[in-house]
């Protein structure tokens, strides 16, 4: 028989009934030959005793339906399908803020950046301060059609200005924000002179709606394909408009 | 595990997990909004508890740790409600005080909550020393010397004697 002093763990342990039969015996054995410890592990276990009986003893406390198990899982659901829902709401309004924001923004830009000011200023350059030149001089249609072919891809016919007396002179390109940009200048016997503007859409394919406006002194008009924003700017006065927009709309 | 078995498992141990929240909270309403966290709680981790953990020290576990949570936000306003407070001493409901007036509960009331919390887990709850040193998350030899303490406390105060030293007058 063991007759060492029992721990603290096994004092505990045995009051609690949790020692297995040897090692409750030990303590026994121990408790036997030491009275005073006995009378107070004894004291020990009685109050034990007397707690659970006495805890047991209380009163059912007054049902409570709010913690019933299954209610607060359906609670917990119901938040879950309210957050998921915000988050939806959430997600949802930033996609119309973004949208309505870039939208916004597209319409500021097209404010700040009147259409076709590009082909009016290729026009100014070339055709009226004649400070660059052409990188290409032919009169041959069919040489300034390859040229453009070549530069602009599935790019329209050039416009046929033959018989309003205006004959092709040659072509530059311009650099732009949205790719590179072709114009063919075209002229009549009086030096007149109009000129034919391809530049492509840009990656917000920003296509234009037709139109036309002046600004000091040229006029451009103005339209799109599916491919390409297209434009011809002629001197307000000189040129006779309709003939422009009659050839642009064939081109178109 | 079907819903329908983990609530009758949850719905079992209910009136146990009320009783013990109302010794800590010594509020019905409190006790009952804790157990009431503590359910939500257990179902939001439910998944993540593993298999062997029983389910009655688990609770316990949460139940405790949310209300040390709770006092601790609490202690912030204390101050402040304080000035609020007349006289309005934390009580147990009166059918209560009744029984426990005969009984050695108002031995165990009379605990620091440490001490009460510690035995109401091992005489009443039947939690094993191991599961109560990890809800404390001290080690067992802790929770032993600490079941010690307890059991001369509450002796002393069943024998009618007073947990704190009494001031004699010296003649």
């Amino acid at each position: 028989m063991n007759t060492t002093i029992p721990s603290e763990y096994e004092i505990h342990a045995y009051i609690d009934g949790r020692l297995d039969e040897s090692r409750r015996q030990a303590v026994e054995f121990y408790l036997a030959q030491h009275p005073e410890r006995a009378e107070e592990v004894r004291a020990w276990q009685r109050d034990t005793q007397r707690l659970r009986a006495a805890y047991g003893a209380l009163p059912a406390m007054a049902d409570n339906p709010a913690l019933d198990p299954a209610r607060i899982r359906a609670r917990r659901w119901q938040r879950f399908r309210a957050r998921l829902a915000m988050a939806a709401m959430l997600v949802l309004s930033l996609c119309i803020g973004g949208f309505g924001g870039w939208q916004v923004h597209g319409w500021r830009f097209a404010r700040a950046m009147p259409p076709m000011g590009d082909a009016m200023a290729a026009y100014r350059m070339v055709a009226v301060n004649q400070s660059v030149p052409l990188d290409v001089v032919s009169e041959e249609d069919s040489v300034l059609q390859a040229w453009l072919d070549k530069h602009i891809e599935r790019t329209a016919r050039l416009p046929d200005l033959h018989d309003a007396g205006y004959h092709p002179i040659g072509g530059r390109l311009f650099a732009t924000d949205q790719g590179p940009a072709a114009m063919v200048l075209y002229k009549d016997a009086e030096g007149h002179a109009i000129s034919f503007y391809v530049r492509p859409p840009g990656p917000m394919r920003d296509l234009l709606p037709s139109g036309q406006r002046a600004d000091g002194g040229l006029l451009a008009q103005y339209g799109s394909d599916r491919s390409y924003n297209y434009a011809m700017v002629s001197r307000v006065d000189g040129t006779d408009k309709r003939l422009v927009a009659q050839a642009l709309e064939r081109v178109i | 595990m079907p819903y329908h078995a983990i609530d009758a498992q949850l719905r079992e141990l209910l009136p146990r997990l009320r009783r013990f929240a109302l010794w800590l909270t010594r509020e019905a309403t409190s006790a009952d909004d804790l157990v009431q966290s503590t359910l939500e709680r257990a179902l939001s981790r439910w998944d993540s508890r593993r298999d062997s953990a029983a389910l009655r020290p688990w609770l316990f576990t949460i139940l405790y740790r949310l209300f040390l949570d709770a006092r601790r936000n609490a202690k912030r306003y204390a101050s402040m409600l304080e000035r609020f407070r007349f006289g309005d001493e934390e009580e147990h409901p009166s059918v209560e005080r009744e029984v426990m007036a005969q009984s050695v509960l108002w031995s165990l009331e009379r605990l620091p909550p440490d001490q009460r919390n510690l035995l109401l887990w091992v005489a009443v709850e039947g939690l094993s020393y191991e599961e109560i040193a990890q809800i404390l998350d001290v080690p067992i030899g802790t929770v032993m010397s600490r079941l010690s303490r307890a059991r001369q406390a509450l002796r002393r105060l069943n024998d009618g004697e007073t947990t704190t030293p009494v001031l004699r007058l010296l003649k």
